[in-house]
């Protein structure tokens, strides 16, 4: 005797999600009716799928308002120059401190320990870049998204 | 396209990209400055956005969700994604009844895997096709069928659970 699996002994599973989708194509949406017609059990995972679908359509999972993404786009089209600005700014305080850096060390009239405290300060400053850019770059090597694109 | 029409979809999609934004960060107020680094990130290089290679729906989209696992990868170690949730304000019975059941729907989701969460928000919130939710989540379209379904079993069990 053959033991065949008649269609409504088996059960459609994610071909009901494609079906409440819109995503089946003619001859599955039609194998879905069918099979449908004659299995309770997938009948109501159908009705199941389709109240879940309409209701999380129709929940407010973002309470934010469009007239607050219009402010927040005004915000990101501002966000260039600023970024721009702070660039303008930080590259023309590294150039000062430069100056500022080289004076002291050629100027005979500022005593040595004056001159060693900026040393502490700028030497303090590199090594903090320093770790910074070495946790960094570990990071970036061990990170398990580094291919993701941005 | 022209950068116009591109602010005025960009705007459209904002909702989205937030609740999106949410299910992945656990709160709206990190989703909320995601939204609004990822517009920035859009508009400082709207060229990245190519109209041949697909609608700017699930392209915008793959940019939050790509801002959102960067941020995520920057957390402290111990800092949890947890869903922080509002109590619903006072109201009339209707709006209280309406954000109760989102509250239930909140916590079943939360209790979901994060692909399971993205899935479910990008289909039943959002209504993108099986294609578009494959460009956004950089999937194989040909699993996004079966990924959807186990995602929808999973909610229908919680919220099941959550009475």
């Amino acid at each position: 005797m053959v033991n065949e699996k008649r269609p409504v002994d088996q059960h459609l599973g994610e071909l009901l999600s494609g079906f409440v989708d819109g995503e089946l194509t003619q001859q599955e949406r039609q194998r879905v009716t069918l099979h449908c017609d004659e299995c309770d059990e997938c009948r109501e995972n159908l009705a199941n799928l389709r109240a879940l679908r309409e209701r999380i359509g129709k929940a407010q999972l973002s309470e934010v308002g469009e007239d607050k993404w219009r402010e927040t786009m005004n915000d990101s089209r501002v966000q260039t120059p600023r970024t721009i600005g702070w660039l303008l700014f930080i590259a023309g305080l590294l150039v000062v401190a430069g100056i500022v850096l080289v004076q002291l060390f050629f100027n005979d009239e500022i005593p040595l320990g004056a001159k060693l405290l900026m040393v502490a300060i700028y030497g303090g400053l590199a090594t903090l870049l320093y770790s910074v850019l070495r946790q960094r770059l570990i990071e970036r090597k061990t990170d398990k998204y580094k291919d993701v694109e941005i | 396209m022209k950068n116009q029409d591109m602010q005025q979809q960009l705007i459209q999609l904002g909702n989205g990209a937030h609740a999106l934004a949410t299910q992945m960060l656990g709160n709206s107020d990190d989703a909320a400055d995601a939204v609004h680094d990822s517009f920035a990130k859009v508009l400082r290089k709207p060229d990245a956005y190519e109209a041949n290679n697909g609608p700017l729906k699930p392209w915008f989209l793959r940019v939050v969700r790509n801002h959102c696992i960067d941020l995520i990868r920057r957390r402290r170690p111990g800092e949890s994604n947890v869903q922080h949730l509002s109590e619903p304000g006072p109201g009339p019975d209707s709006v209280l009844e309406i954000a109760q059941r989102d509250q239930q729907l909140q916590c079943a989701l939360a209790k979901l895997s994060d692909g399971q969460r993205q899935i479910i928000v990008l289909r039943d919130y959002m209504d993108l096709s099986y294609a578009e939710i494959a460009l956004s989540l950089e999937i194989a379209p040909g699993t996004v069928m079966s990924r959807l379904h186990r995602a929808r079993l999973a909610l229908k069990e919680e919220m099941i659970r959550h009475g």
